[in-house]
Formats: structure tokens, sequence, C-alpha cells
């Protein structure tokens, strides 16, 4: 899963994102508001988090822009005002959620789930395929209830296949959600990712198809219920 | 005994004069019920005399005096006066009456005193016709003082009871104006002490006179300057405590990112980093602390007589290590003590905060250079610095609290130079930002130079 992170103060930015890839998250970085929608047009984010108080935009524009351009993505917002007023201001302007400063990165973390697992339309913290199973909570794939151990790429090619199970991704779509901006896209990559997963999955009920021309699908062989 | 009441007081101004008045007044009153009774009596008098008198006559060539009963009537008046005469020729022979009745005056009447009784006594002479040497008689009539004493009475009590009807008439007035003049600042004084006014909104009183208004502008203008005061402190305390979250807020994401990091190599940096971070929220509290203490009313103003040089080498040296670990060159220039007058305590945090910026933004490898002279009265400490500078139109601005130049990459809390002006200023100085000739940034202060000698 990408996303992106929009946090005025350096090293809050640099701790926090470092502290999201340590559970695998692809996490991309900007400093200032008017820098958001570049961000937005150059990846496929699944989730932004917000602070208000930026420099040149503010938090409560960005987000008013980002929703009159009907841009459903996900906004948990980050702000040191906790007042009620401030609170209830931004959820009406499109925040889906919103966390105080200074809060436990556990509870971002959780709340980051909750707003994945609502765009996603899911209700259970689990996504199942076949015999493989994603925990949302622990962000660990496992194989017939053997955790199965992944590189970061590969972690991020697999959730996102698991998360549209069933359905094509494109590889186009898959690069836009696996590299952040510090990496050069390289969407022949992809291929060697895939190659590898098809390895670790090798013995599985689940398989990743390819579609020429359209991307990739991951399915399973279970008899239908 | 004070008489606190304004009531009270307003009253005794009113009432004891207008007492003293009427008591001046009463006792001519009396004079005057006195005199009236006295001339009314006296005319009683004479009209008996002359009625006696008339009666005298020549009968069978003897001198005949009948007392007519109108004479002695006259007199009744229901307060049971007795009537005494006598009439006598003019050798003195008695001719009817009372012998012993006093001699009176034929002027006018006096008053003597005949059987244990004061009498009003007067006296009238008539020629008769055909008398000879008796003629002419005397006539002398004298009544007792009842019915003049009982006219007296009368008269001058109705004006007693009216002078004391207008005493107690202007003191009722008193106070019913007291009570309508007084009105408004009972009204004011119910609106300050209403329990529901707990903000510091202007009193506003309908109907206040042009004596209680300036009353309450003042007091308006004195809540004016407290909700000021207050509203100050609450956008302080706001925006400090916003300032501390986002510091907080790494602190604890440095502790997570450190408890679940395994590499030992990576788990060290975000020891180090939050080590780092929490040094710099020590010092944002510190400052903090300064700026609150630096606030007019929160401290004793103190005068210390300090020396500018030699506070700011203390500063520096304490500096130093930062200097050196960032490879500037730190300096400072003197030509002697500079002695100023503030508080030593806040004197030497504003130019640690001077120094601490001009280190921050000066480039590794650059210099800073602190200097310090002695003109016209005036001390002056001069920072300069080699780094990026401060735009002229935000110049005014980072002297506010919190204030960040928008794009700064370095981690400021946005106190330093508020801190600085708001120290100076007590000090009775002035500070003011200009371009260093390297191109970095020079900060000039100005404080009063406080003579050597005294």
């Amino acid at each position: 899963m990408r996303l992106l992170l929009v946090e005025d103060n350096r090293e809050l930015a640099d701790w926090l994102s470092k502290t999201l890839r340590q559970a695998s998250y692809v996490v991309d970085v900007v400093h200032d508001g008017e820098d958001v929608e570049h961000a937005l047009a150059a990846g496929d984010h699944a989730l932004i988090i917000l602070d208000l108080a930026l420099p040149r935009m503010g938090g409560m524009e960005v987000l008013k822009r980002l929703r009159a351009r009907g841009n459903a993505v996900p906004v948990i917002v980050l702000t040191a005002n906790a007042s009620l007023d401030g609170r209830v201001k931004g959820l009406n302007e499109g925040a889906d959620d919103y966390l105080a400063k200074p809060f436990q990165i556990e509870e971002l973390e959780a709340r980051i789930r909750v707003q994945l697992r609502r765009a996603n339309d899911r209700t259970a913290p689990v996504i199942s395929c076949g015999d493989l199973v994603f925990d949302t909570n622990t962000r660990l794939f496992a194989l017939g209830g053997e955790t199965l151990s992944l590189t970061p790429r590969e972690h991020a090619v697999l959730e996102q296949l698991v998360v549209k199970a069933g359905r094509t991704v494109s590889k186009a779509a898959l690069s836009a959600a696996i590299y952040d901006f510090e990496t050069d896209a390289d969407p022949s990559a992809i291929e060697i990712y895939v190659h590898r997963l098809r390895k670790k999955l090798e013995g599985s009920r689940v398989q990743i198809a390819t579609l020429r021309g359209l991307g990739y699908l991951l399915r399973h062989d279970d008899p239908a219920p | 005994m004070r008489i606190s009441s304004l009531r009270l007081q307003l009253l005794a101004w009113v009432v004891l004069p207008l007492a003293a008045l009427v008591t001046i007044n009463l006792w001519t009153s009396q004079r005057n019920a006195l005199a009236t009774a006295d001339l009314v009596t006296d005319r009683m008098l004479v009209g008996s005399a002359r009625a006696i008198a008339e009666q005298v006559a020549m009968a069978d060539g003897v001198l005949d005096a009948t007392i007519p009963p109108a004479a002695i009537e006259m007199f009744d008046t229901g307060d049971r006066d007795s009537v005494f005469y006598r009439v006598e020729t003019a050798g003195g022979r008695l001719l009817t009456g009372y012998p012993d009745l006093p001699k009176a005056s034929q002027r006018g009447s006096i008053e003597a005193s005949y059987r244990g009784r004061r009498l009003r006594l007067l006296s009238l002479s008539q020629a008769v016709i055909g008398a000879g040497a008796d003629s002419p008689i005397k006539v002398t009539v004298g009544v007792t003082l009842a019915g003049h004493d009982a006219m007296v009475k009368r008269l001058w009590f109705s004006d007693f009871a009216q002078q004391l009807a207008l005493v107690a008439i202007a003191g009722v007035f008193v106070l019913l104006g007291l009570r309508r003049g007084l009105a408004p600042l009972i009204r004011l004084r119910d609106t300050v002490r209403s329990p529901d006014r707990s903000d510091l909104d202007p009193v506003e009183v309908p109907g206040a006179q042009s004596e209680i208004r300036p009353l309450i502008d003042a007091l308006n203008a004195y809540m004016a300057r407290v909700r000021a005061q207050m509203a100050a402190q609450r956008r302080f305390i706001a925006n400090a405590a916003h300032q501390l979250r986002t510091p907080l807020a790494l602190l604890s994401t440095q502790a997570s990112y450190a408890l679940r990091e395994t590499a030992a190599d990576q788990r060290r940096e975000a020891l180090v980093a939050l080590q780092a971070s929490s040094g710099r929220l020590a010092r944002l509290a510190e400052q903090l602390l300064t700026l609150s203490r630096a606030e007019p009313g929160s401290r004793r103003p103190r005068s210390d007589r300090i020396d500018l040089t030699d506070a700011a080498r203390q500063v520096l040296e304490g500096q130093a290590p930062k200097a050196i670990e960032r490879n500037i060159d730190l300096g400072l220039e003197e030509t002697g003590p500079v002695p100023v007058i503030g508080d030593g305590t806040m004197l030497r945090e504003m130019i640690v905060n001077l120094v601490d910026n001009a280190l921050r933004y000066s480039r590794p490898g650059g210099s800073v250079t602190v200097k310090l002279a002695a003109s016209d009265g005036e001390a002056e400490l001069t920072v300069i610095d080699d780094g990026p500078g401060i735009p002229a139109e935000e110049r005014e601005h980072v002297f506010e609290r919190f204030y960040r130049i928008a794009g700064a990459s370095e981690e400021g809390s946005g106190l330093g130079l508020a801190i600085v002006r708001e120290v100076v200023e007590n000090a009775g100085g002035s500070v003011t930002l200009g371009d260093a000739a390297s191109g970095g940034l020079k900060v000039e202060v100005r404080l009063p130079l406080s003579s050597i000698e005294d």
C-alpha cells in the first residue's frame, strides 16, 4: 500500500515514514501543501496522512481542493490543534479521520488500517485468497498457516494483488502503487517480482495469472462455495 | 464619626443646615408672636380704658364713675383672665376700683406683678367737663396674661408645625432624589457583580449621569486592558501547547521505531536522534519559560548593573562547543566594559538566543562575530553571522512569537527573537535587523548605557 505523508516538520516526516516502512508500507513524503497535487498525480496513493499546519498552502485548503477535484482518497488529518472546533471543521471539509499530536504510532497505524479496509469495502481485518492469507493488522502474509517471507517490494506487489484479488491489476497500476519517489520506477522489474512471487506461491492453491496486454490477476482454484 | 454612606452624608448636608435655619426662624417667629399678642392686648386695654373713661361724668356736681360691663367683658376670651381697673382724679383721689393697682405709664403698657399674678397695665387720661381741678381723670386697666400667652402659643405653634413639615419634606425629597440619582450606580454594581458575567465585556449602564459616566468609562478601559492581557496569555499558552505537540509526536515516533527495529545500527541511529529531539524539546521548554518570565508583570523588575561585555564572554564560552562542532569561527570584539542596567539573567538569556540563532543559521565553516561598543550614552551589542539572512519583508514578523519563515529548513522554535525583543524592550532598549557585509544577518541591540561612576 502506498501512502502519502504531508508533514512540514522534516524530522517528524522522516521518522514517521521510516516507521511506516518498517510495517511494509510504501511511503512518499512531501513537506508543503502545494506539492500534494503533484505527488498524487505521480503515484497511486491509497491514503493521505495530512498535517494541517503547512507552509504555503494549509492542510485544510489542500483537503478542500482535493475533494473539489472529486478525489475520494482517504485522508487522515494530523494536527497540533486538538480543539473540538478544529476536529469538526476538518471532518466537515472531507477528512476521514482526525488524529491530534502527540499520538502513538500504534494508533495512527490502526487508523490507517481502518481507512484502507473501508476504502476496499472490507469488514474483516484478514484478506484471504485460497490458502493465502493476509492479516492487515500484523501486515504479514501466510500461506497454508506458514508466514511467507517476502522482500518489501514483493510484499508491495502481492498486497496490491491480494487486495484486488479476482480483478485485473495493470502493470502501470502496480508500478504506481509500489515505487516511492525515491526509487526510479522500473516497470520491467515488476515481471521479476511477479516471477519470484510465483516461485514462493508454488504448490499452493493460488496463482498469479498473466493477462497479456492487461496485467496480472491473483486467483485461487478452490471450488466455488 | 465618619459617615461613609453617601445617602447619610447628603442627607446631613441638606437637613442639618435646614434645621439650623428653621431654629433661627422659630426664634424670630416666637418674638413676632409675642409682639402680636402684646399689640392686641394693648389695643384691648386702650379700648377698655377709653370705654371706662367715657362713662366718667359730673352728676349733681360730683364726679361719678360707673364701669360699663362691656369694658370688662371684652377681655372674656375664654382664658379666664381677670381684669383690674382704677379710676382716679388728677389729684390722685380714687373714684372707683383697686387702690393698690400698680401705676402705669401713660405712654405705653407695662407689665407688673399684682396679687401674685402678672398683669399687663395701661393708663389713659381724659378730661371731664365741669370737673374743675379733678380733670383730667386717669383710668388704669390691667389684665392677667392667660389670653395673651395663649395667643402667643397659638401663633407660634402653627409656625412651628409648618417649619417642621418643611424640614421633613425636604429630607424626604433628598432621599428620593438620591435614590433616583444613585440608581445607575446600583445598576452598575449589580451588572459588575452579576454571576453570569464571567467575561470582561464592557459594562453598559443606560441613563448614567455625566458624573458617573467617567467611572464607568474608566472601569471599561481597565477591563479592556485586563482582557487584552488575558487574550495574549491565552494565545501564548495555546501556541505553546501547539508548539510542544509536534516535538512530542516526534519523540514518540522515534521511540516506537527504535523499539521495533531489530538491526542494531538503525536502532542506535533512532536512539541518538531521540536524544537530540529531547534536547531540543528541553531547549524549547526553557525558551517558553524565559518568555513567560519576560512578560510584563510576571517577574519583579530588576535593575542589576551588569557588564554586557562580561555577559557576552560568558555566553560565548558556553556556546563554544557548538561552534567547534559545526566548525564555525565564533569571535568576540570588544573594547572594554559596557555597563548597562537591567535584569541580568534575562539579558544573558537574550545574548544566548542571539548567538544560538547565529550559530544555527551560519553555514558550517562560516563565522559568527559578537561586537560590543559604548557610545553616546548607548550600549551596542551586534551579532553578525554569514547565514542566509532574513528578507526585508520578514524582518518585522520574525520578532513575533512562534513565527517561522516559510520554507526555513532549520528546526527553530520561532521564539528566540521574540525573547530578544521582549528582554531588550523591558530594559528600555531597541533591536534592529540588518544585512551584514558578508551577506548574513546583523542583529543590533541598543541599550541605555549606565554611567561608570555611579
